[in-house]
């Protein structure tokens, strides 16, 4: 195959399946590496059950993704590999590329790059105030989103919680974690709500809150679960979280009433953030791409995203900022564009 | 609030610097208190209660729901509007519909006992719910309340 | 691990040595969510810029030096402390000796019983942290002068200080900082030490009486003699030892995780006492720097219904120990008036020292003076199958012969074997003229 018709793309999460999906139906060829033994990105390792803010089952969106990449003749699929190490010639790029487990590795001519490394969440046992990894029953919404999937909530201790609570802008928010917002989990943390009020339907679930960020359509999630399923907002921030060896008492302020609050509850929801993970650090080792203060890829202009600054390299997805999956699969999309553009330009059928 | 005309009756814990942030109901100043032989009357055995929340009640916002006026409480999400364009809040700041409303929602019985004397001074003029973005009828709501509050 | 570790600060790339890695391994991993931000990395710079001022012979070290048989301890970024143990030089607390006497008199017989040589020096004064903490109304310099001469007063006595007060322990590690960090503070200080022939003599490590009874603590379970293992304890730690400049407390990873301080609940689980937990651990007592000169009635009511309630209610504990003077007279004796209003949970509240020298057999009264504590304590004694009726009929006896003149009876250290330093007319203390 001409070298100067094949994309890699670095990430099989929702953007990376897209701009495979793309470049192969254009007539490309994809190299798609995954560091992961699954294709799918954050929803498929997490087990999101549904995605916001219409409830739309995760397989609906990912799964047509997943099966096309999987069975279309022109993508090779990596998966447990790594980018290894690149190499910029005249108009094209010389790719290595490790297999983590076989250790084997092999080469790649790619005309174009498209970086859509994604996010991991935060790792709330660094955040000593909910005592995280030591309290039981505190989880953060990344394990609850496997419990729904599962369809059963229950306590470390196997019964089911009755009152429970989510706390958000953990590991965002802060400077002493991570001073950005995550955009979604306001959203998500509300939509498993009134999930687990379906399942669980006497359950009262508070959402302890600094801020109620449900932007654009997102919004219905928020009245719906006040109006309909009689979810409880209060508004304040939680200082220290207490076992006291059946259930966890959260000791707060409630800024509306404008004082303290010492409540006992059977399970915390902590409303985890996105941060840049493993993957986006080391890809930029790799490719040299500039990291902002936060450590996401910095595009060469702040409000356009796909342009790395690096020819033929282009950035898609959470690896810049974080997003919504529907944000990422369009982000997906037009870095796929732009390396179409871009390859056929070096190959000179384009000005 | 009037001030109180009897010079003799001094306030309760006014030696306390911060007393303004303390409410009467959490101060408890004896008269006559004796410990083993010492005299700790007054001041000397005063004591303060805490004022820390430690349970949610919901059952009030269940009984405000059944009234007719009452049933869209539950769509407030505390905007404050209401209370902004409300005519008796800019002269009573104890009258607050908006706090009303929360402390029914979360059943903080200590609030609403220092506060449902005030509910009564609401005029029904219906400014809050022409304002109110989310059609709660804050105005429904305080007629509701009025009942409510008695059986507080 | 590898030798060089990078770290990137600032956009600057700063290599480690395997030393100093240790010094941040903790900082930059394990203590990510740095809540006391600033204070550790500010206490370590300052720890650095006093052994560069030794270097420049600016001031003086007073070092833990081998002869006094130094144990290792742990801080919170993972540094190792010196504890000296023997020699020490008893910095006493005005409180302690105003209204709990029991409490340093525990301290040294323990310290007798275990052979530990010590000086208790009539030339001390107070440190006059209350001026600072509690009335505000003196300064940076007065005060540092203060601590300055009491250290150079153990440092003739070739002692090494410790310090009984954890309020003392707290304004001198912030003073500390301060005169190293300052030249402002540190020029006008020597001057005023000049005046009184003395000079700036820093301590190497600031060390709090609970840690030395932390790195002592087996020596101190095998000399026990009554069984408490049948005891619940609550510990309540000061804020001013942790909290306050927090880098500078024991940690210990066997002891409670290493996520809250070692000393004190050490010493319980090292008796074999049953250690409890309650809510508001992290609460402070209620003496709170000002409020319990301004805010009395406040202080008291906080201390009664935030600390003393909770914890009877939620543990049932027999007795609650803690290490700071101000927090054993708070939680003491704001139970009175709580109690004449009616209410029933009450605890007794006595220091680590006493508690453990009950164990070992001290004597409730003559030594562990348990009659100047308010709350009732008998029930503990009973527990602990200490026979103090007997103890107060003899204690009785001894104070009626003490009014028809007999000598009273004092603890006397055993002898030092380090000697003090000599000054001479001519020359400072390092010999120089």
């Amino acid at each position: 195959m001409e070298k100067n018709k094949s994309v890699l793309v670095i990430g099989a999460g929702p953007a990376g399946l897209q701009a495979s999906k793309d470049i192969a139906e254009f007539g490309y060829r994809v190299i798609l590496v995954e560091k992961n033994s699954e294709l799918g990105g954050a929803p498929i390792r997490w087990k999101y059950h549904t995605l916001a803010p219409d409830f739309v089952p995760t397989e609906k969106v990912l799964g047509p993704l997943i099966d096309f990449v999987k069975n279309n003749n022109l993508i090779t699929v990596y998966t447990d590999s790594i980018v290894e190490s690149y190499e910029q010639k005249e108009d094209f790029f010389n790719i290595k590329i490790l297999n983590l487990k076989s250790k084997g590795v092999y080469n790649e001519k790619v005309s174009a790059i498209i970086v859509a490394t994604g996010f991991e969440h935060f790792n709330a046992s660094v955040d000593p105030r909910y005592g995280y990894g030591i309290n039981p029953n505190v989880i953060g919404i990344n394990e609850l989103e496997v419990m729904i999937s599962n369809g059963k909530v229950l306590r470390h201790d196997g019964k089911i919680p009755k009152r429970i609570g989510f706390i958000f802008c953990v590991g965002s928010r802060d400077r002493s974690t991570n001073p950005w917002c995550c955009t979604v989990c306001c959203g998500v943390s509300i939509k498993q709500a009134i999930e687990i009020k379906k399942i669980i339907p006497d359950s009262q679930i508070y959402m302890i809150y600094m801020d109620i960020r449900t932007v654009g359509l997102w919004e219905k999630l928020y009245w719906q679960s006040m109006e309909n399923y009689h979810i409880n907002y209060i508004r304040g921030r939680v200082g220290e979280i207490y076992w006291t060896g059946e259930k966890l008492l959260v000791k707060g302020e409630d800024t509306l009433v404008r004082g303290p609050f010492e409540a006992l509850f059977d399970m915390i929801v902590l409303a985890v953030g996105m941060e840049p993970g493993e993957g986006t650090k080391q890809i930029a080792k790799v490719l040299g791409l500039k990291v902002n203060e936060y450590g996401f890829l910095s595009p060469r202009i702040p409000n356009i995203h796909y342009d790395s600054g690096k020819d033929g390299i282009f950035l898609a997805g959470a690896c810049v900022a974080p997003m919504s999956v529907e944000e990422a699969i369009g982000e997906g999309s037009a870095a796929a564009l732009q390396a179409i553009k871009y390859s056929m330009r070096k190959a000179k059928k384009m000005p | 609030m009037t001030e109180n005309n009897n010079e003799k009756e001094e306030r309760k814990g006014k030696y306390i610097i911060e007393r303004e942030y303390v409410e009467d109901e959490r101060i408890i100043e004896p008269e006559k208190l004796d410990i083993g032989g010492v005299d700790a009357s007054g001041r000397w055995g005063l004591i303060v209660l805490p004022r820390v929340i430690k349970d949610f009640d919901h059952s009030l916002i269940d009984e405000v729901k059944k009234l007719p006026r009452g049933k869209h409480i539950e769509r407030c999400w505390q905007c404050g509007l209401c209370t902004s364009v409300c005519p008796v809040a800019h002269k009573e700041p104890n009258f607050n519909p908006r706090y009303f409303i929360y402390i029914v929602k979360m059943g903080y019985k200590s609030e609403i006992k220092k506060l449902k004397k005030y509910v009564y001074l609401c005029q029904g003029c219906g400014l809050c719910s022409e304002a109110c973005p989310k059609h709660v009828d804050p105005s429904g709501v305080m007629m509701a309340l009025n009942i409510l509050f008695d059986k507080v | 691990m590898d030798n060089k570790l990078s770290i990137n600060f600032n956009d600057e790339e700063i290599s480690l040595t395997k030393e100093d890695q240790k010094l941040f391994q903790k900082l930059i991993e394990e203590r990510k969510a740095k809540l006391a931000k600033g204070t550790i990395e500010d206490y370590l710079r300052m720890l650095e810029k006093m052994k560069e001022l030794e270097k420049k012979e600016e001031i003086i070290l007073h070092h833990v030096h081998e002869e006094y048989q130094p144990r290792l301890v742990k801080t919170l970024s993972g540094r190792i402390k010196k504890i000296p143990t023997v020699e020490l030089w008893q910095h006493k607390s005005c409180g302690q000796c105003g209204h709990i006497p029991g409490y340093i008199s525990s301290l040294y017989w323990i310290m007798n019983e275990l052979n530990i040589p010590y000086v208790d020096d009539t030339n001390q004064t107070s440190c006059t942290a209350w001026n600072y903490y509690g009335s505000g109304t003196s300064n940076s310099i007065a005060i540092t002068a203060v601590f300055l001469r009491n250290m150079h007063v153990a440092y003739e006595k070739n002692a090494y200080p410790l310090i009984h007060c954890g309020t003392s322990f707290g304004d001198y590690k912030e003073c500390r900082y301060l005169v190293v960090m300052s030249d402002e503070i540190r020029n006008k200080v020597r001057a005023i030490l000049k005046k009184i022939d003395r000079d700036i003599v820093i301590p190497e490590e600031l060390v709090h009486y609970s840690e030395w009874l932390h790195v002592m603590r087996y020596e101190i379970a095998e000399r026990k003699k009554f069984n408490v293992s049948n005891i619940k304890v609550a510990v309540h730690a000061a804020c001013h030892t942790y909290k306050l400049m927090s880098e500078d407390y024991t940690y210990d990873d066997n002891i409670l995780n290493g996520i809250r301080p070692a000393p004190t609940s050490s010493i319980v689980l090292a008796l074999g006492a049953k250690l409890v937990d309650y809510s508001n651990w992290y609460d402070c007592c209620g003496f709170g720097f000002r409020h319990i000169l301004t805010e009395r009635e406040i202080s008291r009511s906080f201390a009664y219904f935030r600390k003393i309630k909770p914890i009877v209610e939620e543990t049932q504990a027999d007795v609650l120990i803690t290490h700071d003077t101000g927090c054993v007279t708070t939680l003491d004796k704001s139970q009175v008036v709580p109690l004449a209003h009616g209410y029933k949970e009450t605890i007794p509240v006595i220091a680590d020292s006493q508690f453990a020298a009950l164990a070992m057999g001290a004597h409730p009264f003559r030594i562990c003076q348990l009659h100047w504590h308010i709350a009732d304590w008998k029930n503990l004694l009973n527990k602990m199958e200490i026979d103090w009726q007997s103890a107060w009929d003899d204690y009785k006896k001894y104070i009626e012969e003490l009014k028809k003149g007999a000598k009273p009876f004092l603890l006397i250290p055993p002898p030092r074997k380090l000697q003090p330093r000599i000054r001479d007319e001519r020359k400072n203390l390092n010999g120089e003229e």
